[in-house]
C-alpha cells in the first residue's frame, strides 16, 4: 500500500513525487510512456518570468528559485541558464499590449523594466532595428527540457519513489478509502490517495473516476536551427506571447511561441502545420535578423494540457475522497517545481506558502458539486 | 501550387518505374527527386555535362539506368529534379525546396520511393576524412568518376564490397584489402536463394576473380576495429569475429591505407511514412523498420503507397518491379484500364527477384556483436559527437527508447537527423533488452525532412503585412 | 595529394575555375563541388562544431551533412552541388 500514487510523469507529477518521497511518504509514480516525454520534455524550455500569465507570477517567481538549484538537487545537469529575458514590440498596438502586461506583472513583484529601442539593442545587440519598445527582466532564463526526464528519473529513484514507466493506467477502482490502480502492462497497486497528473490525458483519467474534466490540449510547435556562432544572449519574446527564442550553449537557436500543430491524446502530436511554422519563423526572423542564412534542422510538436480558462487545475477532486488533480497549462513547466512543492506540502499536512487549492485553480470551478454518483466503481 | 493525380517521391528504379507505369496508364504524374537525374543511388547517372564515350566501361548498371532514364523521359510523367521534399501534409500537399525556394505540389495519391541509406556501425577513427560509406564510394566511382583514394581498404558486408573493390581496380586505384564480416560459409548457406539470379551471381564471381588476379588480400570473417591516423587516414586495424560478429580479443592486424570505404548493409528510408503516421514493423532481414503494406503496396494510410527498397531491402531489380506494380495498381484503382496479365507476370518476376534480394539483404544485416567495435571513446553521433560512453551512461540512467535516448544525449539531434547514428544507438539500446530492436522504437519523423535554408521556409515577407494571431492569454 | 579522376568511359567538359577560400581551383562543370575539392587534395572539408575535428565526404548523397560548406553565401552540402564557373566556396573551419 503506497501513501500516494501519482499518475503522470510530467514535471508536475515528478516534482510532487520528489517532495513527497523526500518527506518520507511512500510514493508510486505511473507514467504511460517515459518521464517528461510529452509537454514537459518537448517544450522550448523557456523559464522567463515575463512570459508567465499574471495570476501565475507569484508561483513562477518562487519556482525560478527552485530551478536555480534543481540540477544539483536531482543529480543531473538540466542546463538551467539565468540569462534574463527581453520582450519586444514592433508597432504602437504591440507596444500598448506590452506596457499593459508588463505593468500588471511588475505590480506582482517581477523586476522588469520597460526600455526604449536603443537600450534594448544595447542589452541585446541581436535585436532588429525595428523594435519600437521592449521590456527587460534580468531574472529567469531557460533550461534544457529534453533533459527533464533523465534528471527527475535519477532524483526520484534516489528519493525512493517506485517508478513504473511504459505503464498506461487503464483502471482506477475504490478499495476502502484508497484505490487500486491498474495498468496496461499488468501493474496493479494499492494507494491511500491518488493524484491525477496526466496532462493532456487528464480527460481520460477523470472518466475512470466518473468525472468529466474539461481538459483539452494544444499542440505546440517548436523549431531548432543548426549550430550558429553565439549571437543571442537572452530569452527573446514578443509582446503577444507568440515568440520565444533563445540560443543554447551548443549554438542552436530554439524557436517557439505556442504556434499550433495538430494532434490528440490518442494519436499523439501528429502534424506540423506549415502556415504556423512559417508564421513563427517569420516573427523570429523579424526579431533576430541573424537567423538569415541558417538552416532549420527540425520542428517538433508537443501536446500541452489546456483548460477553458487557460488556468491550472489543482485540488481535491469533488466527490472523490482522497483523489486529487494536478494539471498545468501553458508555462506549467516554469511553475512545475514550485507547484509540486506546494501540492506536496498540502498532502503532508503543512500550511502551503501560497494558496494552491483556491478558486482560480480549483477543479470545482468546472465540476458540479453533486458527488454521490461519482466513482460508481465503489468496491 | 501544382495539382496532379499522383506524386511520386524519389526517381530511383522504384519511383521512376512507378511514374512510367502510372503515367502511361493515363494518370497525371509528378515525379520529384533531389538528384539531377533519375536513377537513384544505384543507377546514379554521371553529371549531365559529362559525355559517355564508352558505355561498356561504365558497367552494366549504367546501361540499365540509362534505359530507365530514356523510358521515363519518353513517358508522360512530369519530372522535377533538384527538389528536396521537406514537408507533406495529409491530402497530400508536398513542399519541396528548389533553388532556395519552396514549391508546393498537390495530389490525392502519393507513391513513396525514397530508397535507402547506409548503415555504418562505428569504430574508432570513422570520422576521419578519407573514410566513407560503400554507397559513397560507389557514387564517386560510377557517377563522379573519381577514386575514393590511392590505396583503399574496402570493409563491411554484402556484395557491394566486391563491387566497389573491383571498380577501384578498374579505375586504376589500389585496394589495400577487402575485409568482410561474412564468412565463406555464410555465402554458401545463402546460395540456394541466390541461384535464382545466375546473372548476378556470375557478376559477383567475376568481381572476386578480378580481386584475386590483382592480388588483393581478402579477409573474411573479419571486422574493422579501428581506423588510424591523426588528421587523415593512415591505416586500419582488423580482427577476426565470432558468429555474432563480435571482434575476438588479441588478434589484431594492421593494414596501411590512405582511405577506407565501409558499410554494414542498407536501411530503408522511412521518414515519409513515419511522418505521415503509417504503421511500421521491424523486419531484420529487410533492413529494419518497414511500412506495413498490402499487396498493392498501399500503407496503413489510405492512398500512400511505398515502393522499392524503402519498403524493405530487396535490391534494385525488385525495386523496379515493385515500382511498376505499384504504378499499375494505382492506375487500376483510379479506374484506368491496365493490362492485367502484365501485372501478373510482373508479380511473378518480383517473387523471384525478392527471393534473391532478401537473401542478399539478410547476409548484409549487421549482427549484434558488431556493436563491440564501438569503444567507449568512439563517436557514435557524428553531428553532436556523442560517444558510446555517453550512450551507455544514458542506458544506465534508464533510457530504453530511441527518442528518449535522443532527448537525453543529443544523439541524432544534429543535421543528419539521426540517419548516420540511429542504427548504432538503437542496437545499443536493444542489446540491453534481449536484442529486440522492435522494443526500442523508431525515431519520430518531423519536418523538415532535411535541413532546409531558413529563407526557403519563410519566403519573402513584410512584417507590416503579417497578420499575427490573437495575443496569447497574458 | 588529390584523388585521381577516372579517365575511362566519359569525356569531361572544359574545366573552369572555382574559388575556395580565395584560392582558385580547376574543376569540371557538373561534377560535384565535393568531387572537385577531393580531386584538388582538399579531403578535410570542414571542422566539426563540437571538437573542431576534421571531416570529409562520408555519404556523398546529401544525407550525412558532413561535407557542408558555404557556397555563394548559402549553407550547402557540397556533394549535391554541381560545379559552376566562378562559384565561391568558403569552407567551415573552426566555426560553429
Amino acid at each position: 500500500m503506497f501513501d500516494t500514487a501519482i499518475i503522470g510523469g510530467g514535471i508536475m507529477g515528478c516534482a510532487s513525487a520528489l517532495e513527497l518521497a523526500e518527506a518520507g511518504m511512500s510514493v508510486a509514480l505511473l507514467e504511460r510512456r517515459f518521464l517528461a516525454s510529452s509537454a514537459s520534455g518537448v517544450n522550448a524550455g523557456t523559464l522567463s518570468l515575463t512570459d508567465v500569465r499574471a495570476a501565475l507570477v507569484p508561483y513562477a517567481l518562487r519556482s525560478v528559485e527552485l530551478w536555480r538549484t534543481l540540477s544539483e538537487r536531482l543529480g543531473f545537469d538540466i542546463h538551467y541558464r539565468e540569462i534574463g529575458s527581453i520582450t519586444v514590440a514592433f508597432n504602437d498596438r504591440e507596444a500598448e499590449v506590452l506596457r499593459e502586461r508588463i505593468a500588471a506583472k511588475a505590480a506582482l513583484g517581477i523586476a522588469v523594466d520597460i526600455i526604449n529601442a536603443k537600450r534594448a539593442r544595447e542589452i541585446e545587440p541581436a535585436l532588429c532595428e525595428d523594435v519600437k519598445l521592449a521590456a527587460y527582466c534580468a531574472e529567469g532564463g531557460y533550461a534544457n527540457s529534453a533533459a527533464t526526464g533523465r534528471a527527475y528519473r535519477l532524483g526520484l529513484i534516489r528519493a525512493g519513489v517506485t517508478l513504473h514507466e511504459q505503464a498506461e493506467v487503464t483502471r482506477i477502482e475504490r478499495n476502502g478509502d484508497g484505490f487500486v490502480v491498474s495498468t496496461a502492462n499488468g501493474v496493479s497497486l494499492n494507494a491511500r490517495r491518488i493524484v491525477l497528473a496526466g496532462g493532456s490525458w487528464l480527460g481520460g483519467l477523470g472518466k475512470m473516476l466518473g468525472i468529466d474534466f474539461p481538459v483539452h490540449w494544444r499542440v505546440s510547435q517548436v523549431s531548432v536551427t543548426e549550430r550558429m556562432k553565439p549571437s543571442v544572449s537572452h530569452v527573446v519574446s514578443h509582446a503577444y506571447g507568440l515568440l520565444t527564442l533563445k540560443q543554447s550553449d551548443n549554438g542552436t537557436i530554439l524557436i517557439g511561441g505556442g504556434w499550433q500543430g495538430k494532434g490528440d491524446p490518442e494519436r499523439g502530436p501528429a502534424e506540423v502545420l506549415p502556415q504556423n511554422l512559417i508564421g513563427n519563423l517569420r516573427l523570429a526572423l523579424q526579431t533576430i535578423p541573424a537567423l538569415q542564412g541558417t538552416r532549420i534542422v527540425r520542428t517538433w510538436l508537443g501536446l500541452q494540457a489546456h483548460t477553458p480558462d487557460a488556468m491550472p487545475l489543482v485540488g481535491p477532486i469533488p466527490g472523490v475522497e482522497n483523489a486529487f488533480i494536478l494539471g498545468g497549462v501553458r508555462t506549467g513547466y516554469t511553475c512545475g517545481p514550485y507547484v509540486g512543492k506546494l501540492f506536496a506540502d498540502i498532502l503532508l499536512g503543512k500550511e502551503p506558502e501560497l494558496p494552491l487549492f483556491h478558486a482560480p485553480f480549483n477543479p470545482s470551478r468546472f465540476t458540479a458539486p453533486s458527488g454521490n454518483e461519482r466513482l460508481a466503481l465503489t468496491a | 501550387m501544382s495539382a496532379c493525380d499522383v506524386i511520386v517521391l524519389g526517381a530511383g528504379p522504384a519511383g521512376a518505374s512507378a511514374a512510367i507505369e502510372a503515367s502511361k496508364a493515363g494518370l497525371n504524374v509528378v515525379l520529384l527527386d533531389a538528384g539531377a537525374a533519375a536513377g537513384g543511388q544505384v543507377y546514379r547517372a554521371p553529371p549531365g555535362s559529362f559525355r559517355v564515350t564508352d558505355a561498356e566501361a561504365m558497367g552494366p548498371d549504367f546501361a540499365i539506368g540509362d534505359g530507365l532514364r530514356q523510358e521515363l523521359a519518353a513517358s508522360p510523367a512530369k519530372c522535377f529534379f533538384g527538389r528536396s521534399v521537406w514537408h507533406i501534409a495529409p491530402g497530400f500537399v508536398v513542399r519541396a525546396v528548389f533553388e532556395g525556394n519552396t514549391e508546393v505540389y498537390e495530389a490525392p495519391t502519393l507513391i513513396v520511393a525514397m530508397g535507402t541509406h547506409e548503415r555504418v556501425i562505428p569504430m574508432p577513427g570513422w570520422t576521419l576524412p578519407g573514410v566513407m560509406g560503400l554507397a559513397a564510394a560507389t557514387i564517386l566511382l560510377k557517377s563522379q568518376r573519381i577514386l575514393p583514394g590511392e590505396n583503399t581498404v574496402v570493409a563491411g558486408t554484402g556484395p557491394l564490397l566486391a563491387a566497389v573493390a573491383a571498380s577501384i581496380l578498374k579505375g586504376g586505384g589500389k585496394v589495400a584489402a577487402l575485409v568482410e564480416l561474412s564468412t565463406r560459409m555464410d555465402w554458401v548457406k545463402a546460395l540456394p536463394s541466390l541461384i535464382s539470379r545466375p546473372d548476378l551471381l556470375k557478376r559477383g564471381f567475376g568481381w572476386l576473380g578480378e580481386l584475386r588476379a590483382a592480388g588483393v588480400p581478402i579477409y573474411r570473417g573479419h571486422a574493422l576495429t579501428a581506423i588510424t591516423g591523426d588528421a587523415e587516414v593512415t591505416g586500419v586495424e582488423i580482427a577476426p569475429v565470432d558468429a555474432q560478429w563480435r571482434p575476438l580479443a588479441g588478434q589484431r592486424r594492421t593494414i596501411a591505407a590512405d582511405s577506407v570505404t565501409i558499410g554494414h548493409g542498407l536501411v530503408p528510408s522511412t521518414e515519409v511514412t513515419r511522418l505521415m503516421g503509417a504503421k511500421h514493423e521491424y523486419r531484420h532481414e529487410q533492413g529494419g523498420w518497414v511500412a506495413l503494406r498490402n499487396e498493392d503496396f498501399e500503407t496503413t494510410i489510405p492512398n500512400i503507397f511505398v515502393a522499392g527498397d524503402g519498403a524493405g531491402i530487396a535490391g534494385a531489380a525488385a525495386a523496379a518491379l515493385r515500382g511498376r506494380i505499384t504504378g499499375l495498381a494505382v492506375a487500376r484503382r483510379a479506374g484506368r484500364k491496365i493490362d492485367a496479365s502484365r501485372e501478373t507476370t510482373l508479380r511473378a518476376q518480383l517473387g523471384k527477384a525478392e527471393r534473391f534480394g532478401h537473401a542478399i539483404s539478410d547476409l548484409m544485416q549487421a549482427r549484434p556483436g558488431l556493436i563491440e567495435t564501438m569503444t567507449p571513446e568512439t563517436i557514435v553521433c557524428r553531428c553532436e559527437e556523442v560517444t558510446r560512453a555517453d550512450l551507455d551512461s544514458a542506458i544506465r540512467d534508464g533510457a530504453r527508447d530511441v527518442n528518449q535516448m535522443k532527448a537525453w544525449t543529443r544523439c541524432g539531434m544534429g543535421p543528419c537527423q539521426g540517419r548516420m547514428c540511429g542504427e548504432a544507438a538503437a542496437s545499443l539500446l536493444a542489446a540491453v533488452q534481449g536484442g529486440d530492436r522492435s522494443k526500442v522504437g523508431q525515431l519520430t519523423a518531423r519536418p523538415p525532412l532535411r535541413p532546409i535554408p531558413y529563407e526557403a521556409i519563410v519566403g519573402q515577407f513584410d512584417y507590416a503585412d503579417m497578420e499575427l494571431p490573437e495575443p496569447q492569454p497574458g | 595529394m588529390g584523388a585521381r579522376r577516372i579517365e575511362g568511359g566519359i569525356a569531361r567538359p572544359a574545366p573552369v575555375s572555382i574559388d575556395v577560400d580565395g584560392q582558385s581551383i580547376q574543376a569540371f562543370p557538373g561534377e560535384s563541388v565535393a568531387t572537385a575539392l577531393w580531386a584538388a587534395g582538399i579531403r578535410a572539408l570542414r571542422t566539426s562544431p563540437v571538437s573542431a575535428s576534421a571531416r570529409g565526404i562520408f555519404c556523398a548523397m546529401g544525407v550525412c551533412q558532413e561535407c557542408v560548406a558555404d557556397i555563394d553565401g548559402r549553407t550547402t552540402p557540397t556533394c549535391l552541388e554541381p560545379v559552376r564557373e566562378g562559384m565561391r566556396i568558403s569552407l567551415r573551419w573552426n566555426r560553429p
